[in-house]
């Protein structure tokens, strides 16, 4: 599996990129920093990269890279998560809800439309307002705002797969339910799925953003990379690497995620895997 | 139409859903309309005065009695009085909305038009430089939260230009077209631009998916033109998993895009929304928050009777 | 700035072609003065609205008895002169006889006594109520003449009927109930018209007693965002804005064209300590705390300097000099001994509670003061709240520590007897109660003689910072940005706008 994702061409950059991260997120979360996150350098308060500070500092004089690399560790955190859990029982919802229908689509899907329909900052406001805000929070209210979202688009192909002849062939040979939802159903949705996940983490990281914007995500001063990226806004003018680093940051670790998703869909595709390589 | 049918049966349901949700859920976060109006000033107010204006919020009833109040108002249609506007709430959004529903169509046809088209080039060019250079681009586009995007556009325009679009007002397309224009188009942008960079990807990873079908390869073995099986073919079928991606952001777009409003100033539906919450306006949250979820079935609707037209096999199956 | 010359061609084209498509957009009246703010008014009844947002626009709009001018010294406006009798039992206001509603009808006494009964009437819900309980009656002996009879000697009261709270409306409007729907006062604007969170149009009134106004028409537009509104200002947009993050203000400077009014505010920025929970309840906990805050470090990070290190008392005629106040100079060692007197060696864990946005300092402050109060080993973790959220949790006095942005009152009784006296209505937002300090707030309420209120206050003053139940940090500055063609605006301490009535359009 690891070695087909490396014989991939995109699989090789966004597995590359996905690892860089993983080791970056794991030395910040081990305190190798190149400076305490935490720490605020009064005198040096907005110094611009150099030598001293390889991305510069904030307003409070706390180094950049260093709060990049615990941050990097934060928000894939929320993101993972909270995909994790939208995307599982998403799936879960949406596959039982198409192979069984009548009222179990009915319940499922009409309470998927409850939620959907909710404007996704009330949600999460609301979600806050009960829980009170932080990291469980965030990931909370971004798998509730993403969880209906996985079941429509898990359900709509598979009631299209349901109907298809190899699941009729399944059925008249005597598979079980439990064999052809998980073989036949789901395994012909991990193609859209992969594609889906994928585009949730991008998702997820940038509401982890939204949410900061509105102060409802992470707590400062630890550090996400949507908080910083929020609070870097007033000072677009006056400290631009605050925007450019986190920026830059969230759309690379996007890149690879996205880049890794299109080599899992290729790998993972029974229609394509002998197509190409 | 059975389909439609069933699924108008289902409407109130969700909506009577979707109705004690957000009347209850509101209703749990601290602070009210006294606090909204008074901050911590609040604190002066001596019982009587506290008991004076809960009754003047209608907030001096138990949750349950509101509740059945506000219920039986809305069967007679009557959203309700916003305290902020001091108007009858269904006045109030229906003031709101066109800009929601003119900036939600502007920006799902900018993303419609850049992402298909990107999107299907981009499958056909799999693996190839073209399909990197449209993946990258997507992906920037997909990357950059819209308030940063919306921010720089401003910023780069004020700054570098000295232009701006009017900010803070709104003038309906039938007054004055250009204006109208020239207020939306650069929020349309700046949605348009993640939404278009979502669709290229869906649609990408759809036509790959499609050109791997039998009958897609069973077309071109019989010698059918390249183009003729890209765009006949394959991508009627391609187009259901953007049909499914752009009626849910569609959706979203209808109950308002907050951060991109906020940014431009524009009084669409998402601000209104997020200004009732902090304001604790609860007739104006509950009837927006209804009339959202209301837009939001319908688009769904049709979404689904797009499945049956666009794809033949549950017509057949006639699920 | 933008380089041009890495446009190319082809966006170039594409950005004129956007450029010529919005350069349509707002052909400005040669008398119509446009504004921006972020946040607008919540409501249209000047007696019960408290939130600033609200105050500043209805302080166009109508007028209360006398107005603090920019030197916080009580002048005239309906009232053309005013005075306490000997024994400081009654206050006796001759109204300006040319004083007249928008509306052309003459403000009479009539209309000032129908006003303080509404706004005294505990079904009106006024929390400014509070500040005029020692009225007993109201007399008026003719049109012009007004006499309110006290219970007991007030002097801080005439300040007090210096806000819009106070403001004189039309007995016509109270009695038909109209106040709040419909904005009818004698101030120097009319509202022509109100969209709430959108825009607001105002017009000169005709029948203003203070004379012909600068502009003809004011359009205030609701920008929410700080950075769009100084775009919009780069732009020619809008003429004069209200700003409140002093990252985006200190920015005005910069641009050529603009211009930036910055004053000392008279609100004050605290880290409110809960002197009932925990450690803090010891004073020497509290006193660490404030020996270990550097106040001008976080005004300095959290404010980039913007405002002034201030003692509790932020009006100048009644202020002692900060560096005078106990552990101004932060004294490290100090704290740490105090910490280990009071058995707290090792420190201990709080929360502290903040307002997202609110002010917009605020985040940074707490990280700030986290930071500074690690050093004696207080583990603070931050939450930031909604504001109304916050605004609950303050009311009940349910937190550890809450980073606050309190508003001021020209008179320091009527400032903060609401927390320090015995009977004082946020006396459990406080949490806190001191002889001294009650007896201090009573006596300046009757007193005088300003020489000896100035030395009762230096008591209170000195006394609070010494046990200090909160830790009072700095007052922020007011700013107001203008284009250049903007002339004549007066700002004050109090941040009201009622300068604009005298400014002209170039």
């Amino acid at each position: 599996m690891i070695r087909a994702i490396f014989h991939h061409p995109s699989g090789r950059i966004g597995g590359g990129i996905v690892l860089v991260y993983l080791v970056l997120a794991g030395l910040g979360a081990l305190g190798l920093t190149p400076h305490d996150p935490l720490m605020q350098y009064r005198l040096d308060r907005l110094h611009p990269p150099g030598a001293a500070y390889w991305l510069g500092t904030d307003l409070f004089g706390r180094d950049i890279a260093s709060r990049l690399m615990v941050g990097i560790g934060q928000s894939f955190f929320v993101a993972f998560l909270s995909v994790a859990a939208a995307a599982s029982v998403g799936t879960v919802l949406g596959l039982t809800a198409a192979w069984v229908g009548r009222l179990w689509d009915g319940v499922v899907m009409r309470s998927m439309d409850v939620l959907l329909a909710f404007p996704a900052i009330l949600l999460a406001l609301l979600i806050v307002a009960i829980m009170g805000p932080g990291t469980w929070t965030s990931v909370l209210a971004i798998a509730f705002v993403y969880m209906p979202i996985f079941t429509r688009v898990v359900r709509g192909p598979a009631l299209s797969l349901k109907t298809r002849e190899f699941v009729d062939a399944a059925r008249t040979f005597g598979s079980s339910t439990r064999y052809i939802l998980t073989r036949h159903l789901l395994l012909n949705i991990v193609a859209p799925l992969t594609v889906q996940v994928t585009l949730a983490l991008a998702w997820a990281l940038l509401t982890e953003a939204g949410l900061s914007f509105l102060g409802l995500g992470t707590q400062p001063p630890a550090p996400s990379l949507g908080l910083m990226l929020s609070d870097s806004r007033n000072l677009m003018e006056t400290a631009p690497w605050l925007m450019i680093a986190p920026g830059v940051t969230i759309m690379i670790g996007i890149l690879g995620f996205n880049l890794l998703g299109d080599a899992l869909r290729d790998i993972l595709d029974p229609k394509t895997r002998g197509g190409r390589a | 139409m059975n389909l439609l049918t069933r699924r108008l049966a289902t409407f109130p349901l969700v909506l009577i859903g979707v109705s004690s949700l957000v009347f209850f859920a509101i209703r749990l976060v601290p602070g009210d309309a006294i606090t909204a109006m008074l901050g911590t000033e609040a604190g002066l107010l001596t019982d009587a005065q506290r008991a004076a204006l809960q009754a003047y919020f209608g907030l001096d009833k138990p949750w349950i009695v509101q509740y059945g109040h506000w219920f039986w108002g809305l069967l007679r249609g009557d959203m309700g009085i916003s305290v902020t506007y001091g108007k009858p709430v269904l006045t109030v959004i229906l003031q709101r909305f066109p800009l929601t529903l003119e900036l939600a169509l502007l920006s799902m046809v900018i993303a419609l038009l850049i992402g298909v088209p990107a999107g299907v080039f981009a499958a056909t060019r799999n693996e190839r430089a073209a399909d990197l250079a449209v993946r990258i681009g997507a992906m920037i586009g997909q990357s950059t939260p819209s308030f940063v995007f919306g921010l720089l556009i401003i910023y780069v325009l004020s700054a570098g230009f000295g232009v701006l679009p009017v900010m803070g007002t709104f003038t309906p397309i039938w007054q004055d077209p250009l204006a109208n224009l020239g207020q939306l188009i650069l929020p349309a942008i700046t949605l348009g631009a993640a939404f278009a960079a979502s669709v290229t990807r869906i649609a990408r990873s759809a036509m790959l998916d499609v050109l791997g079908e039998d009958y897609v390869r069973t077309a071109r073995s019989r010698g059918a033109p390249a183009r003729t099986v890209i765009w006949r073919h394959a991508l009627p079928n391609a187009l259901i998993p953007v049909v499914t991606l752009s009626g849910i952001e569609f959706g979203y777009l209808l109950g308002g895009a907050v951060i991109v409003e906020q940014i431009f100033a524009l009084p669409g539906l998402g601000r209104m929304v997020l200004d009732a919450i902090l304001q604790r306006d609860y007739a104006l949250v509950q009837g927006a928050v209804l009339f959202v979820a209301f837009n939001f079935m319908i688009v769904n609707l049709l979404v689904d009777l797009a499945y049956f037209w666009l794809d033949p096999r549950i017509r057949a199956g006639g699920q | 700035m933008v380089k041009q010359r890495g446009l190319n061609p082809l966006s170039g084209v594409a950005v004129a072609a956007l450029v010529g498509c919005l350069g349509l957009a707002g052909t400005a009246n040669a008398a119509a003065l446009h504004m921006a703010w972020s946040q607008d008014a919540t409501g249209l009844d000047p007696q019960k609205q408290t939130a600033f947002s609200s105050i500043r626009l209805l302080e166009l709009i109508y007028e209360p008895l006398v107005r603090l001018d920019d030197k916080l010294a009580v002048v005239p406006a309906v009232a053309k002169s005013w005075d306490f009798a000997p024994d400081g039992l009654s206050l006796t206001f001759h109204l300006d006889p040319k004083a007249a509603f928008s509306d052309g009808t003459l403000v009479t006494s009539a209309d000032v006594k129908a006003s303080f009964v509404r706004l005294l009437d505990e079904k009106t819900g006024a929390a400014a109520r509070s500040n005029y309980l020692s009225i007993a009656s109201i007399e008026t002996p003719d049109a012009q003449t007004v006499t309110f009879k006290l219970s007991q000697p007030d002097v801080p009261i005439l300040a007090a009927m210096a806000g819009v709270n106070a403001a004189i409306l039309p007995a016509s409007a109270i009695a038909d109930g109209s106040v709040g729907t419909k904005a009818l006062g004698s101030g120097p604007f009319e509202l022509k018209s109100w969209d709430p969170n959108a825009k607001e149009v105002l017009v000169a009134n005709p029948n203003w007693a203070g004379g012909k106004v600068g502009v003809d028409e004011i359009d205030i537009s609701v920008l929410p965002d700080e950075t769009a509104i100084l775009a919009a200002l780069r732009a020619g947009q809008i003429d004069m804005a209200l700003l409140n993050d002093p990252l985006v203000a200190t920015l005005v400077p910069g641009v050529a064209g603009l211009k930036l009014d910055r004053t000392p505010s008279i609100s004050y920025n605290v880290l409110q300590l809960n002197p009932s929970r925990g450690a803090m309840q010891d004073v020497k906990v509290r006193q660490a705390m404030s020996c270990a805050i550097d106040r001008k470090a976080v005004l300095d990070t959290a404010a980039l300097g913007e405002g002034q290190v201030t003692g509790p008392i932020t009006v100048p005629a009644y202020a002692t000099d900060p560096s005078t106040l106990f552990c101004y100079k932060p004294d490290l060692a100090m704290a740490k001994k105090l910490m280990a007197e009071a058995g707290f060696a090792n420190g201990f864990s709080a929360t502290v509670i903040a307002a997202t946005g609110e002010p917009a300092t605020a985040a940074a402050e707490a990280q700030v003061l986290q930071s500074q109060l690690a050093q004696i080993g207080i583990k603070l973790d931050i939450k930031m709240m909604e504001l109304n959220v916050y605004v609950d949790a303050w009311l009940k006095g349910d937190f550890d520590m809450a980073v606050a942005l309190n508003g001021g009152r020209p008179d320091p009784y009527t400032m903060y007897n609401r927390y320090w006296t015995k009977t004082g209505n946020l006396q459990k937002v406080a949490n806190y109660v001191d002889d001294t300090l009650d007896t201090d707030m009573n006596s300046a309420r009757v007193e005088t003689d300003p020489a000896k209120r100035k030395a009762i206050f230096a008591d209170f003053e000195k006394h609070i910072t010494e046990v200090s139940p909160w830790i009072w940090l700095f007052t922020p500055y007011t700013y107001v940005a203008e284009r250049s063609n903007v002339a004549g605006f007066v700002p004050t301490p109090t941040g009201t706008l009622f300068g604009l009535s005298a400014v002209t359009l170039k």
